[in-house]
């Protein structure tokens, strides 16, 4: 078990790294050098600054030196400077986590629990008005493209009838502190959280769902009301138990690919989070950045998925044996 | 129901599976549907520009003209140009798009989890690996980069949303192929001498396709909601136009004109939605047993 | 009626909706047991044993199934009419069952100690401890090793047969009055059989319920049971003791049954008999609804009045009873 986990730590580790190398090639491979870009930006240089550049920048070495002091690098924490900031690409990383985790985490959570309980409910009773309420709602929010239905929600809720705030995090004019600046930081969350949450919603109702239905047509439910256990105990507690399972996996693989599933609806509502960092950087062509960023979320995705991992051996116990 | 239909469920003999499954979808109404509307929008977007010949990308009356009160029917976007026009033009470019990416996918996720699945071992090893370093790569940021990096022309729109998104596919051809490669033709055409080539192509490949049907239909939708997000965000060919496009250029100016964002984002919803309908449908067709869910 | 019978079945019928179409699967089918009886139920695949059984237990899988017609009386009590919550103190408690499918029939995220005690605990209001006490006690009963440390395990960590003796535990926790054991063995390897039903041999002199036992095979009813019921197409066509029952089948079909287990037949020096095989496939429930004999179509010996009409189960005396056309003609 031990050596099982160190082996998962390991594959994480190799995984970042191959993530690097791909940052390293794309950079090289793509059309234009940072030497050019900045020659361009200066309006011209001679020849001769061209070759100091590029020996300052270590660009005259062979590839897999450039490789190497790139790895060594970031190793010490180094993700090269924002060209648009002026700033080191971690401080900023580390100033934007904070609103998108915030936006990210509250429309998640929401999600699972109220998708848990249509998707529970609605497969008790298949052909019931909450069975198509999921199904309507799982179609619509699959096929929608959230950054849409984000503006969709700013019309009605913020326009037409303006209850609520149509971008930012706070309101500008207020040096609102303690609880009242909670409060408006809350007020501004609730549209992004809201889109975000609705196409979360339509996956989890229907994952639950499906999981539901065959939990309950499974051999042990059978058991379990052969005998004789209340109805309830017979689904909170024999079916909703198994019924998660597959929730727990997706949760955690979708948290980590949030700052990804951010980037549409960070964008729509101004949030500044992550996801409008790299919404800026492309405006800005801030490569450092937005490579940063992908790393950073690759990063996530890898961590998530340990975690998830020790959760679920937590939750099923069939796994622990192997 | 007429007089000849009394036994339709106990004479299933003799009817090959393909023609099955057309019979079931065909009796699902809102498949049905998503089928037709599918139409509809394929001939508006190919046929539309040469029936419906007002320029997409030029002034052509007062910017901001809200739908039904001017010869343009949908009104006009804050350039003055015609959205209709624009609608029917972009459908084009986000059908194209949509459309190469999900070939692309889905020629990478066969191609990889057909040998993963196929050869077990080391391949499966190695292509496993391969697929799970994909699966931790955040695919809208990955595709962001790659478009960014390399010039955001349509090829390379649809070249990264392919290379992101091809990893679900791969797993579920090569579960498909774990199982059936055990089966007993495989084995009867392996004794005959087939070798790995035809074993793949032509034995298994055929056999697994009613699944890796149903996830190449769902995967265009996947693909044009993902070109629109790109384009809404900028990342978009500058020289034509697109439904998502449209929604990022008069996102600014919401306030003015509902319309130019409403009815591009109407466009996409529908469509995905109606390949959504298809692909439930031909899921539910392939597999009867599951209709209730 | 007498109030004396522990189960009697009058007249059920178990229908499902198919294709807007309710189509019995079980019909017209009438027995009764008496307290600490055994009853072996045999036909073929697909007859309707286990929906017979899960009927009891008023768990017929609804929809699409349902009982249309017919009362179940247990005790006296008709068990059709009952509602959930009634049935949920029987089920478990007085009728138990034990399933076909032992690798899937026990919830993988409990512990089996757990799932046998909160059975206790639901019927017998038991303490949380004793409930556990009482787990570890029928762990033992059922041959289990060490059961209070197996008692903590789950599922996943025990053999096919270690799973099923889970199961006769939890069924037989509340001491019920009677236990169906709906092809406890058929999912096992065949010494595993062997020990389970040895099993069931030990724990019917011990718990005194009365047993039905469902199987295909005429040979474990031979040494199970002492009554018989034959089903065939959803219908009850033959039934006796079990001793006159093999020593001498009245209906074509129990005939060609119990002419497949040689080793009852024959004496050990004879040649071995060919296996009787009976030609031909059970029909689907669709078909039954066109008149005459159920078997007919497979039944070398059928008349033309076999076509046509469906026998009716005639007496044959000694508690025997057969539904074919010959035996009523044969006594008329
Ligand atoms: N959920 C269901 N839906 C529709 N028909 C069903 C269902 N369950 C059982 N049946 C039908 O009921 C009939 C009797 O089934 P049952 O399971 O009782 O047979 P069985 O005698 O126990 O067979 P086996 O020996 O294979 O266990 C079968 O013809 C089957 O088709
Ligand atoms: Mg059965």
């Amino acid at each position: 078990m031990l050596k099982g986990s160190l082996r998962k730590l390991l594959n994480a580790l190799l995984l970042m790294i191959a993530v690097l190398v791909l940052n390293f090639t794309l950079i090289h491979i793509a059309p234009g050098d940072p030497v050019e870009a900045l020659v361009g930006e200066m309006g011209g240089a001679t020849p001769e600054l061209i070759a100091e550049l590029r020996s300052r920048f270590g660009l005259d070495q062979p590839l897999y030196v450039q490789l190497g002091t790139y790895l060594g690098r970031i190793a010490q924490g180094d993700f090269g400077h924002s060209l648009y900031y002026d700033q080191p690409v971690t401080a900023l990383i580390a100033e934007r986590i904070g609103p998108t985790i915030l936006l990210v985490t509250t429309a998640l959570f929401s999600a699972i629990a109220l998708g848990t309980v249509l998707g529970v409910f609605s497969a008790q009773r298949r052909r019931s008005v909450l069975s198509h309420l999921v199904t309507v709602i799982s179609l619509a929010g699959f096929s929608a493209p959230v950054f849409w239905v984000g503006i969709m929600l700013i019309l009605l809720l913020s326009v037409s009838v303006p209850l609520l705030p149509i971008s930012g995090m706070s309101s500008a004019d207020s040096a609102a502190s303690g609880l009242f600046y909670i409060l408006d930081v809350l007020h501004h969350l609730v549209l992004p959280a809201l889109t975000l949450a609705l196409i979360y919603l339509a996956f989890y109702s229907r994952l639950s769902r499906a999981s539901m239905l065959e939990v309950l047509g499974s051999d042990y439910i059978r058991t379990a009301r052969a005998k004789g256990l209340p109805k309830r105990m017979v689904i909170y507690k024999h079916a909703l138990r198994n019924a998660i399972l597959p929730v727990v996996t997706f949760a955690g693989l979708q948290f980590g690919q949030v700052i990804s599933g951010a980037v549409l609806v960070e964008t729509v509502f101004a949030w500044p989070g992550l996801g409008t960092l790299a919404f800026e950087s492309i405006l800005r062509r801030d490569t450092p950045t937005l490579l940063g960023i992908l790393f950073f979320s690759a990063v996530m995705v890898v961590v998530m998925n340990l975690v998830t991992d020790v959760v679920y051996r937590r939750v099923d116990p069939r796994i622990k044996a192997r | 129901m007429t007089a000849t239909s009394t036994t339709p469920a106990s004479a299933p003999e003799a009817v090959s599976p393909g023609r099955q499954a057309w019979r079931m979808f065909r009796q699902n109404h809102s498949a049905l549907f998503g089928l037709a509307i599918i139409a509809l929008i394929v001939l508006a977007s190919v046929f539309g520009p040469y029936v419906y010949t007002v320029p997409p990308r030029e002034m052509v009356w007062m910017p901001l003209t809200p739908p039904g009160e001017s010869e343009y029917l949908l009104g006009t976007d804050y350039l003055g140009r015609d959205l209709l026009a624009g609608l029917i033009n972009g459908g084009r470019v986000t059908l194209t798009v949509g459309l190469s990416a999900a070939v692309l996918t889905v020629l990478i996720g066969i191609t990889v989890g057909a040998l993963a699945g196929f050869f077990g071992g080391r391949v499966d090893d190695v292509l496993m690996r391969i697929t799970e370093f994909f699966q931790v790569l955040p695919n809208l940021l990955f595709a962001m980069v790659v478009v960014m990096l390399f010039s955001p022309s349509l090829l390379n729109i649809a070249v990264a949303i392919g290379v992101v998104s091809w990893t679900s596919t791969a797993r579920l051809t090569r579960a498909e192929f774990m199982r059936l490669r055990e089966m007993e033709f495989v084995k009867a055409e392996r004794s005959i001498g087939a070798g790995n080539a035809r074993l793949i192509w032509r034995v298994i490949l055929p056999n697994a396709a009613p699944p890796l049907i149903v996830v190449a239909a769902l995967s265009i939708g996947t693909a044009i909601l993902f070109e629109a997000g790109l384009s809404f965000l900028g990342l978009s060919d500058p020289n034509a136009t697109s439904w998502g496009r449209m929604i990022g250029d008069n996102r600014p100016y919401i306030l003015d004109s509902s319309w130019g964002v409403t009815f591009p984002g109407l466009c996409i919803f529908l469509t995905v939605l109606a390949i959504s309908l298809v692909g439930d449908g031909l899921n539910d067709a392939f597999n009867p047993k599951l209709r209730q869910r | 009626m007498t109030g004396k019978k522990l189960l009697s079945v009058r007249n059920l019928e178990i229908t499902f909706r198919t294709e807007g179409e309710d189509i019995p699967v079980v019909r017209d089918l009438s027995f009764d047991l008496d307290h600490g009886d055994t009853l072996g139920i045999v036909g073929e695949s697909g007859c309707g044993k286990s929906i017979t059984a899960l009927s009891l237990l008023g768990l017929v899988p609804s929809p699409p199934g349902r009982i249309s017609k017919g009362q179940i009386l247990f005790e006296g009590e008709d068990l059709v009419q009952a509602g959930e919550r009634r049935l949920n103190q029987v089920r478990g408690n007085d009728i138990s069952m034990v399933f076909q499918e032992p690798m899937t029939s026990l919830n993988p995220v409990y512990t089996i100690g757990e799932q046998i005690a909160e059975t206790a605990r639901v019927h017998f209001g038991l303490s949380p401890a004793k409930a556990w006490a009482r787990a570890v006690e029928m762990l033992d009963l059922v041959g289990i090793p060490s059961p209070d440390t197996r008692a903590h395990d789950f599922p996943h960590q025990l053999s096919g047969g270690m799973r099923q003796r889970v199961m006769i535990a939890i069924a037989l926790v509340c001491e019920p009055k009677l236990l169906i054991a709906d092809e406890p063995t058929t999912a096992l390897d065949v010494t595993v059989q062997a020990q389970v039903f040895d099993l069931f041999q030990e724990l019917k002199q011990k718990i005194g319920a009365a047993i039905i036992l469902i199987t295909h095979d005429i040979g474990v009813v031979a040494q199970m049971t002492n009554r018989v019921m034959v089903m065939y197409a959803g219908r009850k066509i033959e039934e006796g003791p079990v001793a006159e029952f093999i020593r001498d089948p009245r209906h074509p079909y129990t005939r060609g049954l119990v002419s497949c287990i040689p080793r009852l037949r024959l004496p050990p020096d004879d040649h071995p008999a060919p296996l009787f095989e009976i030609p031909g496939v059970v029909p689907s429930p669709w078909e039954l609804n066109r008149p005459g004999c159920a078997f007919a179509p497979r039944c070398a010996r059928a008349m033309a009045r076999c076509r046509t009409e469906n026998p009716v189960l005639a007496p044959l005396g000694d508690g025997r009873a057969a539904a074919c056309w010959l035996e009523t003609e044969a006594a008329a």
